[in-house]
């Protein structure tokens, strides 16, 4: 053995033992929630039954509908909020820039059972929006334990996550092409919709399918926002695996669950490369 | 400049017997064998990718030969790893660590090999006396200019004694002026010293002012090893003869042998060159250096000299010297370098003139 | 030139500011409403008290929670440092064959839902018996919390020069040396604000922690979706402030580490 491959394997070691744990904390109990998503309710040999069931599910059918209907919405909604502050922040001088950027962190770095929390005293029959709606005589509108309830805080929970790669892109964009677009007669307007809107696509791609990553699993802010109408996947895993005790379901929703995720992580790792691509040619 | 020219045995620091480097199909060093002497300054020069630095590396022991062994004052240290080889290197970054001050950095080598702490404070005032700098010793890197920080790096080198420094372009992230002083500065250290040196650099210049003998190295191969004389005076090749220093090289092609050889240059007509073993037939390049050139009127071509024709286009004054450049009949341009007189005449663009030259001033360099 | 007032601009930042104060907005109005007077939550608060932070320490179960949480995001924090700092040098230093494969493999619970990881654990906890309750905490946050460590610890690394460490080699120093006096010294600025991260993702951790959790081994986020499920108690609001303030102020010390960090480096470039 050379010396160089005698070193390479020396600093390869140190990446042993956190190999080790995952494999052991990790990679082996993924393993058996697939196991168990082929075997038998008691555990004694192999069947597909789990899988069968979920097609044949009302119930999965359902939550797996409300799931994706969630997931989209609270991507397009998250979208929607998020690009208006990294378009306002790609503007900003970068001192104000890394003072907003704290303002956005804030609630990035805020537990989510708090966050919850906070918008049921905000969303509530009594709470502070209702109360604001009253003093115009606007009855009190139900946002809370009901879709609306859940969309919001998703959206809410999602938006740094949408805001980074579209900044990310906005400020790799080369300011002379808007400038390009002035000089030949363009307003603000269409220089935006023809110019910076569509190079920024690469990273609102790459953005909406983290986003859509994060928003499947979510557990809690359906949990605690929502009603019986807006349960996700999640709860479901939850519901097969400690109130049931159908193990083999429960993975088996685990195993889609995660399929999807790792579908979108790959597309997503496409979309990246391709956002830097953007930038580099356009220098 | 002092040469060594005795290869005894026991004067050799190194030796690289057939060390080559591949990386895949990639040929970063091709079989070279040397000797480097002790207390020699030898420098490794060449253009960027010839390979230098890659045989630096793989003399410090950064990287292994793909075949090949080095030793070192006689020991084989091929499968030593670096950090055993006792060796001290320069980068042109200083690579000083910026957590620790400058008494820390250069003490760091001499704790590693366990020093009681009085010696190490007595030893890093010595050399912080010698690279010129005492009274840094608390300062941080990010405080010093460029050349105290790489002074600091030289220091920290010499002060655990290694019997080899390797220099890798030390001076290049330095202004000229700077540059210049530093060329100085480590020659003096050098001689001080005694430690032989192996340094790196792409500059002709700093190679010819600083070294004992210089390695010139053209896509992993060895071109040409010797003193900066022969180097200049004598190169073996049109690369060597490019690279160093100014040159006028024209096409060439010899046409009669014998003591003194004619050799055609084209539409440029004739002249004669001293070439050992002349073969009719063979084309190369003639070199002509700027200073053996001198520029006369038109007529009669003096005995002993060659002549070639041409306007001169523009002349520069630098002082102690004048440069002209002359453009011959068939468009190649000459640089004729002539110290600069009172009485001389100049030359207007009009005037055809004669660059002449002693026969023996020109080098006939084969293809 | 641009011209200040245009209607576009005046679009743009209206929106955007509206925006962030939605984001920002959950985060604070919690804060007053926790020194609010009554035993209930209202806002706009009437007076100010702190009897809800007084009932946060009296109420059984929340200071035992506050402290469970604390000791295991303290061994989990730990473990996740020891075991990912090395292996980010691993990452950032090596050549090796397979060293993107193990990359992936270290940093995929990022991309895998919690709740897949939640009822992995589960299961395997009980397949392998292991019941002790503070175990299978610490255990479950290592994984949660080990991707982030390796993040940070390797942009860390690659910010170090190479250059140094190869200089400390052919002075003398064999790698055990270079590491303790060379990398890892410049690389505490990471490995600190690696280890608040990871602290406060393990405090914060919930969905893991739901499935997991014994009784009598509650740690804080589960008793608090626990109260915010079935009875919500106005206490909360108090423990609401007192979490956010944590996150805060570890995210303004990251924040200053890294400054400091950068600032170094940018002054050492001569």
């Amino acid at each position: 053995m050379t010396p160089e491959l005698r070193e390479q394997v020396r600093i390869a070691a140190f990446a042993a033992p956190a190999t080790l744990f995952m494999l052991v904390m990790f990679a082996v109990p993924l393993g058996d929630v697939f196991l168990q998503s082929i075997s038998t309710k008691t555990g004694a040999g192999f069947s597909l039954a789990a899988y069968a069931k979920i097609l044949n599910t009302p119930l999965f059918t359902r939550v797996a509908y409300t799931t994706i209907e969630i997931c989209i919405g609270s991507t397009i909604y998250a979208f929607i909020l998020a690009y208006p502050i990294a378009y306002f922040l790609a503007k900003q001088p970068p001192a104000r820039r890394s003072f907003c950027m704290i303002l956005i962190l804030v609630p990035f770095w805020t537990s989510s059972l708090v966050k919850s929390f906070a918008f049921t005293v905000i969303l509530g029959h009594a709470g502070v929006v209702n109360d604001l709606l009253g003093a115009f005589d606007v009855g009190p509108v139900k946002m809370l334990y009901n879709r609306i309830g859940v969309t919001v805080g998703m959206s809410h929970f999602l938006i740094p996550f949408m805001v980074f790669p579209i900044l990310a892109n906005l400020l790799g964009q080369p300011p002379e092409l808007a400038k390009a677009a002035a000089m030949m007669g363009a307003g603000k307007l269409r220089t935006f919709l023809r110019v910076t809107f569509p190079l920024s696509l690469p990273g609102v791609v790459a953005g909406a399918l983290l986003v859509f990553i994060l928003s499947l699993g979510f557990y809690i802010v359906p949990a605690l926002l929502g009603s019986r109408h807006d349960v996700m996947l999640s709860q479901l895993v939850d519901f097969y695996a400690r109130e049931i005790l159908d193990w083999p379901m429960a993975s088996a929703i685990a195993v889609v669950l995660t399929g999807v995720a790792v579908i979108a992580a790959v597309l997503l790792s496409q979309v990246r490369g391709g956002a830097s691509i953007l930038s580099k040619e356009a220098r | 400049m002092t040469t060594k020219t005795s290869d005894n045995a026991s004067e050799v620091m190194v030796e690289l017997r057939d060390v080559s480097k591949h990386y895949g199909s990639v040929i970063a060093v091709r079989e070279t064998s040397v000797n480097i002497l002790k207390g020699e300054f030898l420098t490794l020069l060449g253009p960027s990718g010839s390979g230098k630095t890659t045989l630096l590396n793989v003399i410090a022991g950064m990287l292994s030969p793909t075949t090949g062994e080095v030793f070192i004052e006689g020991r084989n240290v091929t499968s030593v790893p670096a950090h055993k080889r006792g060796l001290g290197m320069v980068f042109q970054n200083y690579a000083l660590m910026p957590h620790m001050t400058v008494y820390e950095n250069i003490a760091f080598p001499l704790q590693i090999r366990k020093m009681r702490k009085k010696d190490i404070e007595q030893r890093v005032s010595e050399v912080l006396e010698l690279v010129r700098l005492p009274n840094l010793a608390d300062r941080k890197p990010r405080e010093l200019s460029g050349g105290q920080q790489q002074r600091v790096s030289i220091a920290r080198c010499i002060v655990y004694n290694p019997s080899l420094i390797l220099m890798d372009e030390p001076l290049g992230a330095l202004d000229k002026k700077l540059r210049e002083q530093m060329q100085l500065e480590i020659k003096r250290i050098h001689v001080e010293s005694g430690i032989t040196v192996m340094y790196v650099t792409h500059d002709q210049e700093e190679a010819l002012n600083m070294s004992d003998r210089v390695m010139l190295l053209n896509e992993g191969n060895v071109e040409q090893l010797g003193t900066p004389n022969e180097l200049y005076v004598n190169p073996v090749s049109e690369f060597a003869a490019d690279f160093i220093g100014q040159s006028t090289l024209l096409d060439a092609e010899i046409v009669e042998g014998g003591e003194t050889s004619v050799v055609g240059l084209g539409s440029l007509g004739k002249c004669r060159v001293v070439i050992q073993d002349p073969r009719v037939g063979a084309r190369g390049k003639l070199l002509l250096r700027p200073e053996a050139l001198h520029i006369v009127p038109r007529g009669e071509t003096p005995e002993g000299h060659n002549a070639l024709h041409g306007r001169v286009v523009d002349s520069l004054v630098t002082g102690g010297t004048v440069k002209h450049f002359v453009t011959l009949e068939n468009g190649d341009d000459v640089a004729v370098q002539e110290l600069t007189n009172i009485t001389m005449t100049s030359f207007s663009a009009a005037e055809m003139v004669q660059i002449i030259w002693p026969i023996e001033a020109g080098l006939f360099l084969d293809r | 030139m641009e011209q200040r007032a245009s209607p576009w601009r005046i679009a743009v930042n209206a929106s955007a500011v509206a925006i962030l104060i939605f984001l920002i907005l959950p985060s604070l109005i919690i804060i007053p409403i926790s020194f609010g007077n009554a035993n209930e939550i209202v806002f706009p608060p009437e007076g100010f008290s702190l009897i809800l932070f007084r009932r946060f320490f009296n109420e059984p179960g929340w200071v035992e929670s506050a402290w469970l949480s604390f000791r295991v995001a303290l061994w989990a924090t730990a473990i996740a440092v020891c075991l990912g700092v090395p292996a980010a040098y691993a990452l950032a230093r090596g050549r090796f064959p397979g060293k993107r494969v193990i990359a992936l493999f270290l940093l995929s619970p990022i991309m895998i839902p919690h709740v897949v990881i939640a009822l992995a654990l589960f299961v395997y906890f009980f397949q392998i018996h292991l019941s002790d309750g503070m175990l299978r905490l610490i255990c479950a946050h290592v994984v949660a919390t080990l991707p982030f460590v390796i993040v940070t610890s390797h942009a860390g690394i690659r910010n170090i020069d190479p250059v140094l460490e190869q200089a400390a080699t052919v002075m003398g120093a064999p790698r055990v040396l270079v590491l303790r006096r060379v990398t890892i010294p410049l690389l505490y600025p990471s490995i600190i604000s690696g280890a608040l991260f990871a602290f406060l993702i393990s405090f914060d951790e919930i969905v893991i922690s739901w499935f997991i959790s014994k009784a009598g081994y509650t740690p804080l986020p589960v008793k608090m979706f626990s109260s915010i499920k079935w009875e919500v108690s106005p206490v909360l609001a108090s423990i609401s402030t007192m979490l956010t303030i944590l996150s805060v102020v570890i995210a303004v010390i990251v924040v200053l580490i890294l400054r400091k960090q950068s600032d170094r480096e940018g002054a050492g470039r001569s």
